[in-house]
């Protein structure tokens, strides 16, 4: 692993050297240090399933893993992330959230779905049995404008179900 | 019938766009980039009201990464886009008349450089006042904004004599209403991407609701023909009307032309607000008059909408809440006066709705104040009042035949909402209320009567086989492309796989009409219900020729044609046999209308009554749905999963608007500029489940088909909920978004504790 960066030694429209392990792959960039980690998911590694609506941290449309937490890229600074695993919706393979979505019309536009999958999967992935409340609680930051969040909450229904069955 | 996974008869379908989605596959079109694309910036005025002297561009262009720095002077054609008039420049000349007013244009290598040479570009300017209301707009001295003077549009509808008849009736309620300026908040701002192809022409990927009316706008900007624009406009991360308007697209295709070189642009939210169309606000008046009984005679409207600087559908909207201060009720004495305003605000223009959620909210409200003063019932006034299956429509046209509202009314009572106490008191936290409320709405679907609305589509065997529809419609999210996979296997008894959907690509699809007023689903229905038996002859024909097979015996279905009639089904030949061949089949029509020249009146109609559960704090104010749950009468219903979705997210987008949302505006500026101010319900602010119960009936010897349910969803929650907070705390809200303070009362808690304090002393 590289040396982490320190913020101070980083000046505006220097680039750095910036080593991104995105889903398994790693990444050697040059890159300003001003630039946000959505930025760089979506311009520069082209992974656009990540997505960008509000840019200040409350919708929820960007997010993705940082060593397995939920996080908002639009807040969190390409550097910062050095030497972490970041898991982007490309990176993720969970039919059981999936299908759910799927089969509870749980979407609609579809622009908000990746961002509520990764907050569900960071929660899952630290609580095996969540409740429905914890579930919700997951979802507060993750906006959608389309559906109401009817299908969503039978999705969170479902999960629940099907995690307490296991 | 209720619908759920469960109870629904129908196919409860898994969308076939859905799992590109889930997994973060689907390009959307703002995703898009080419190798070695320019990146496009608008530089807005920032000003709301201002005399424009001088653009100076230079510094902007010696700025190195520059390729393009464009003002009005470089329009080859019309400075000018609307899709009513196109009064709302490209680039301003002279005159800024709001914040959001684009003076240049950037193109660039990176969006850091085109950024920067935005904030390099000089303007000179004088100020002027700003116009910040209606009202302000429509004093004798006010500053003009446009040539024709500051009113865009007014509207006036009058039967019998209200004036007088008031004076005879039993009681009158009056009121004055008010109703935010509600952002749509589509979660995937505008953008797209601008690509010069080889041959001269100029392809577009950008979201839109009317691929071919932005192709018709573009090239009278560019002064092109329009055989040299392709759109490509689906699919849509969110629209709810904001993007039907051009937004993006005139910047994107001229920098585009201008460099040679693809452009992209992407909003971000800040410029998506200050620069994007919203609701219009409305300030609504209105008197209602009733006998004893609680029949209503007369209603007097007065409508004033903030249009904002620019017309877009102004007009329109204006229309249609018009049409919709009446309603579903029928009423011998009415009269409706509206006008539409330009100020200096950011513009309104289509949403959702379409004008109806604001003037239902207010005759809603009468109804209740109407029962309220007579002391019974709110819902059995509605039922006393509302039209028969056979009556006129609200503008006294003639409609085609529709109980919708009785429908509703009666269907909305099974509801286990409706069984509860209309008042309860948390026995443990006394200081929340509960209350229960229910309002009811008839709305239009098409554009109305004296606008164009034109519909089309084709069916045709593909080269691979597959029965293709191909329609102008477009993917917002609504679930059309399911709708349409659902009603293309139906009409052909075949499989999916047999079935090829496009939509939302000029150089693919005919015209088909624009993909708003909640009639898409309804138009595809009606283009299958012309082409399916043309189409049919066809494949048979060339089975026959094909098979030696009489094609009277035919039928088609899964993988192909089969022989009907005998016992054991025998395949004659499949799709693919039958490929290369040209098997097309066209059609074309109008949206029904009323055959009465009643500007804006519609001919069609749905109608949904919703009951609503709130939860109300008396020491903070605040407001909790804990449940809402909708009746809606809309024809057959085609697919059981997006109908459901559309009501319910309507519904919730009904509920922002009721009590949290409000783009606020001082002095021509945004003050709510993010989703960090604005605020949009999460999954929190909802209710844990909303039912629907869909009402598939139409009245006898109706055959226009099913309905759309894109709006309807959102038109009755906001009286629904006040009338339920008024239940729960005797307070009378007549201005949206509710005010927490309002509701808030501690003399009601003071007067608790100090009973508990003699209790304890007592006990
Ligand atoms: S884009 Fe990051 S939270 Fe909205
Ligand atoms: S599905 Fe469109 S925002 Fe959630």
């Amino acid at each position: 692993m590289s040396q982490p960066i320190n913020a101070e030694e980083l000046t505006v429209g220097k680039k750095a050297a910036i080593r991104l392990t995105v889903n398994g792959k790693s990444y050697e960039l040059e890159i300003e240090p001003s630039r946000r980690l959505v930025d760089v998911l979506r311009c520069d590694l082209d992974l656009t399933g990540t997505k960008i609506s509000c840019g200040v941290g409350r919708c929820g449309a960007c997010m993705v893993l940082l060593d397995g937490k939920p996080f908002n890229s639009c807040l969190t600074m390409a550097y910062q992330c050095e030497g972490m695993r970041i898991e982007t919706i490309e990176g993720i393979e969970n039919k059981e959230i999936t299908n759910a979505f799927l089969e509870e019309g749980a979407l609609q536009c579809g622009y908000c779905t990746p961002g509520m999958v990764i907050s569900l999967q960071g929660e899952l992935e630290k609580n095996s049995h969540p409740t429905e409340e914890e579930l919700k609680e997951c979802l507060t930051g993750n906006i959608c404008r389309c559906t109401g969040y009817g299908g969503i909450q039978r999705v969170l229904k479902r999960l629940e179900e099907e995690r307490r069955k296991q | 019938m209720l619908l759920n996974s469960h109870t629904t008869t129908h196919p409860w379908k898994v969308r076939p766009d859905g799992l590109e989605k889930v997994t973060g596959q689907l390009k959307y079109l703002t995703d898009m980039k080419t190798e070695g694309c320019l990146y496009g910036k608008i530089k807005r005025s920032g000003l709301p009201h201002a005399r424009l002297i001088e653009v100076d561009t230079s510094k902007a262009e010696a700025l190195p990464g520059v390729h393009a720095v464009l003002t009005s002077k470089d329009i080859p054609g019309l400075n000018g886009f609307g899709i009513a008039d196109p009064n709302q420049p490209v680039f301003c000349e002279d005159l800024i008349r709001f914040e959001g007013d684009a003076v240049a244009a950037i193109a660039a290598e990176s969006p850091e450089t085109a950024e920067e040479a935005a904030s390099l570009i000089r303007i000179k300017t004088e100020p002027l006042p700003v116009i910040s209301s209606p009202e302000e707009a429509l004093q004798k001295n006010a500053p003009r904004l446009h040539k024709e003077g500051n009113t865009l549009h007014t509207t006036s509808y009058k039967r019998g004599e209200t004036e007088h008849v008031l004076k005879e009736c039993s009681i009158v309620v009056e009121d004055s209403y008010d109703t935010p300026r509600q952002m749509h908040v589509f979660m995937e701002t505008e953008g797209g991407l601008f690509v010069p192809e080889k041959d001269g022409s100029l392809t577009v990927f950008a979201p839109t609701q009317h691929g071919y009316k932005d192709r018709m706008q573009l090239a009278r900007i560019l002064g092109w023909s329009e055989a040299q624009i392709r759109i490509v406009s689906s699919p849509i991360g969110g629209s709810f009307g904001g993007k039907d308007e051009l937004n993006v697209q005139p910047y994107g295709a001229l920098l585009a032309v201008m460099t040679g070189r693809a452009v992209k642009i992407h909003y971000s939210r800040e410029e998506s607000v200050r620069a994007g169309i919203k609701r219009h606000p409305m300030k609504i008046h209105m008197k209602t008059g009733a006998d004893k009984n609680g029949r209503i005679l007369a209603h007097e409207v007065s409508i004033i909408s903030d249009t904002g600087a620019y017309a877009t559908l102004g007009g329109p909207v204006l229309n249609f809440a018009t049409e919709h201060a009446i309603g579903g009720y029928d009423i011998p004495h009415v009269e409706v006066n509206g006008k539409a305003v330009y100020t200096n605000n950011g513009i309104s223009g289509e949403f959702r709705g379409f004008g109806g959620n604001q003037v239902i909210f207010a005759l809603e409200g009468q109804m209740d104040r109407i029962a309220e003063k007579l002391n019974v019932d709110p819902w059995s006034i509605r039922r006393k009042n509302l039209r028969q299956v056979h009556d006129y429509g609200p503008l006294g046209q003639r409609i085609v035949p529709n109980d919708g509202p009785r429908q509703v009314w009666k269907a909305i009572q099974q509801s286990p909402l409706w069984k509860k106490p209309s008042r309860e008191r948390d026995r443990e936290e006394p200081w929340i209320v509960k209350g229960r409320g229910a309002a009811l709405a008839m709305h239009g679907s098409g554009l109305g009567y004296g606008i164009p609305d034109p519909s089309g589509g084709r069916l045709q065997l593909s080269e691979s086989g597959k029965i293709e529809a191909a329609f102008g419609f477009e993917e917002c999210g609504q679930g059309l492309i399911s709708s349409m996979e659902i009603m293309l296997t139906e009409a052909f008894k075949c499989s999916t796989e047999d079935t090829k959907i496009t939509i939302g690509d000029t150089a693919l699809v005919p015209s088909s009409g624009s993909t708003t007023a909640s009639r898409a689903t309804n138009m595809v229905w009606k283009a299958l219900q012309n082409m399916k038996q043309p189409f049919k002859e066809k494949l048979y024909r060339a089975a026959s020729a094909l098979t030696g097979e009489s094609k009277e015996n035919m039928q088609t279905g899964r993988g192909g044609i089969w022989k009907k009639g005998q016992k054991e089904e025998t395949f004659v030949c499949s799709y693919k046999d039958l490929a290369g061949g040209e098997i097309v089949s066209e059609t074309e029509f109008h949206f029904p209308v009323t055959p009465d020249a009643v500007t804006g009146g519609h001919y069609l109609y749905g109608s949904t009554a919703v009951v609503v559960e709130v939860e109300v704090n008396r020491l903070t104010g605040s407001v909790r749905v804990t449940g809402a749950d909708h009746a809606v009468s809309a024809g057959k219903v085609i697919n059981p999963i997006g109908y459901l979705g559309q009501i319910e997210g309507g519904s919730i987008m009904a509920l922002g608007f009721t009590l949290s949302e409000d783009a606020i505006m001082k002095n021509g500026s945004y003050e709510t500029p993010n989703m960090d101010t604005y605020l949009v319900p999460t999954i929190r602010d909802v209710p844990d489940t909303q039912r629907v119960d869909a009402v598939e009936e139409l009245a006898e010897g109706d055959n226009y088909g099913p309905r759309g349910v894109g709006e309807i969803g959102s038109v009755a929650l906001a009286p629904a909920i006040i009338q339920a907070v008024h239940a729960a705390t005797g307070v009378r809200i007549s201005s949206l978004p509710l005010q927490a303070e309002e509701l808030v009362d501690e003399r009601e808690l003071l007067a608790l504790m100090s009973e508990e304090t003699r209790e304890e002393q007592t006990g």
